[in-house]
């Protein structure tokens, strides 16, 4: 991974029509991005039909970019995260039953990119998401790692989706005052 | 920025969480059309919720992907493949996972089936041990919130160890280090290609004068191998998986012992492994 500062000149390159930027921006986000959205859609074929949209819009939409209000990486991921979730939603056949065992045998396996220095705001984030009740943790991570709906979510914490509803408000609203938004 | 609604604010904290529904997303999207101010909120979400990526799986999509991208922006012709530092060329095994390409058409169908298969499990693998990560994360900011059950007892602290350079991992293998049947004392990562290693301290402290060490045991091997005083300072520099092979490492026990203050002066483990576990393979190469 390039450090932020160079995604930031290469993504002024890309505003400009650079393809070689592109071509090195590509390279240097693309497993990440991958991760991201094939994480939320669990399928391949999905996820690179989502990675190849997010990439064009990077494309078309690099000159947007404000390195004053987020870094480029999460930038980049929010756009394919936020296609991610609008086909997962659109696509009901794929439910929170379709892969039991996979989920039973990923309960207990920890992350392995633990290494990776947490930054100042990742702490930040951590420390308002502790704070909620232990439940509600597990919820909203589940809810941005996994991109489950709602339903989802009620499924898995044996919940009725309304008291989710609730819940996931509640939980937002607490985190928005805990950073100061 | 105008004041929003209670509920405008919940809208645009959902939309960056993931949880809307379809019409609710299309909603959410029309105003952010009209609306500077309300994008601008969405933005803030999506970015102050965005770091949690920094605790992501990273998976390498297929080349293809990179010609479509191409051709779908009216890229002018292919480059020559790029060579990052950090970005090195998917390893070798990419290829073994299709052999049959050439050969038999309907085992290809059934290879990828089978990897794109395992390669789901092992992405759901590590989206949710990510998300697992994330709460012992929040219990290392914020011990003093959690209830007792939760809590961590002693601090908890990350400790890297890593050889100079560290390119991007083409395949990783985890091990949680802990007592049977106990909760997690100490995370274990190896890089596939680097063999690198990383430990991460999880809920485990050495009493005073004495220190851990991490240990190989193979049967390969005649005896264990010290892999060095873990958890001890921050950030150390020591290489030592290099010298073993893939199969050593892969099928080896992992075990952590209590030593003097610097580790066994001679090479042998003082006591019984307190912690053990085995690696296990969270992103394939391919």
């Amino acid at each position: 991974m390039l450090t932020p500062a160079e995604l930031v000149w290469l993504l002024a390159a890309v505003a400009k029509g650079d393809e070689a930027a592109f071509e090195r921006l590509y390279a240097a986000t693309r497993a990440k991005l991958f991760g991201v959205v094939l994480r939320i859609l669990r399928r391949e074929d999905l996820a690179e039909e989502v990675i190849q949209e997010a990439y064009i819009k990077i494309w078309n939409r690099a000159g947007q970019f404000n390195p004053g209000l987020s870094s480029p990486i999460t930038w980049m991921a929010s756009i394919a995260r936020n296609r991610a979730i609008d086909v997962v939603r659109k696509r009901t056949e794929l439910s929170i039953e379709e892969e039991p065992t996979a989920i039973e045998v990923a309960a207990d396996s920890p992350d392995p990119l633990t290494r990776r220095e947490m930054t100042e705001e990742l702490k930040r984030l951590l420390e308002c998401v502790g704070r909620l009740e232990p439940d509600r943790q597990k919820l909203v991570l589940l809810a941005y790692y996994n991109g489950w709906s709602r339903e989802q979510l009620a499924a898995k914490f044996e919940t009725p989706v309304n008291t989710v509803k609730t819940w996931l408000r509640r939980s937002m609203m607490d985190i928005r005052e805990c950073l100061g938004l | 920025m105008m004041a929003y609604s209670e509920d405008h604010i919940a809208l645009a904290a959902e939309y960056a969480l993931g949880t809307l529904d379809s019409d609710e997303r299309a909603q959410v999207e029309t105003m952010m059309s009209v609306d500077k101010d309300f994008t601008a909120m969405v933005e803030a979400w999506e970015h102050k919720l965005g770091v949690l990526n920094q605790m992501d799986g990273s998976v390498e999509p297929r080349p293809e992907v990179w010609d479509k991208i191409r051709t779908a922006v009216g890229l002018s012709e292919p480059q020559a493949p790029l060579v990052l530092p950090d970005a090195p060329q998917p390893p070798v095994a990419h290829e073994v996972s299709e052999p049959a390409a050439v050969v038999d058409t309907s085992n290809v169908i059934r290879l990828s089936a089978q990897a794109r298969r395992w390669r789901n499990v092992a992405t759901l693998t590590t989206a949710i041990a990510a998300a697992l990560v994330a709460m012992i994360a929040v219990g290392v900011y914020q011990p003093d919130l959690l209830p007792n059950g939760v809590r961590p007892k002693p601090r908890t602290q990350v400790v890297e160890v890593k050889t100079p350079s560290a390119p991007t991992p083409s395949s990783q293998y985890v091990a949680v280090l802990q007592k049977e049947g106990g909760s997690p004392a100490f995370i274990l990562t190896v890089d596939g290609a680097t063999k690198n290693f990383w430990v991460r301290k999880v809920d485990a402290s050495a009493e005073p004068g004495k220190s851990f060490e991490l240990w190989l045991i193979s049967d390969k091997l005649q005896r264990p191998r010290s892999l060095g005083v873990i958890g001890g300072g921050d950030f150390t520099a020591r290489p030592v998986l290099a010298s073993y092979d893939t199969d050593t490492i892969n099928s080896a026990t992992y075990a952590v012992t209590i030593e003097q203050a610097d580790g066994s002066p001679d090479g042998v483990p003082h006591s019984a492994p307190v912690f053990t576990g085995k690696l296990i393979e969270t992103v394939p190469p391919r």
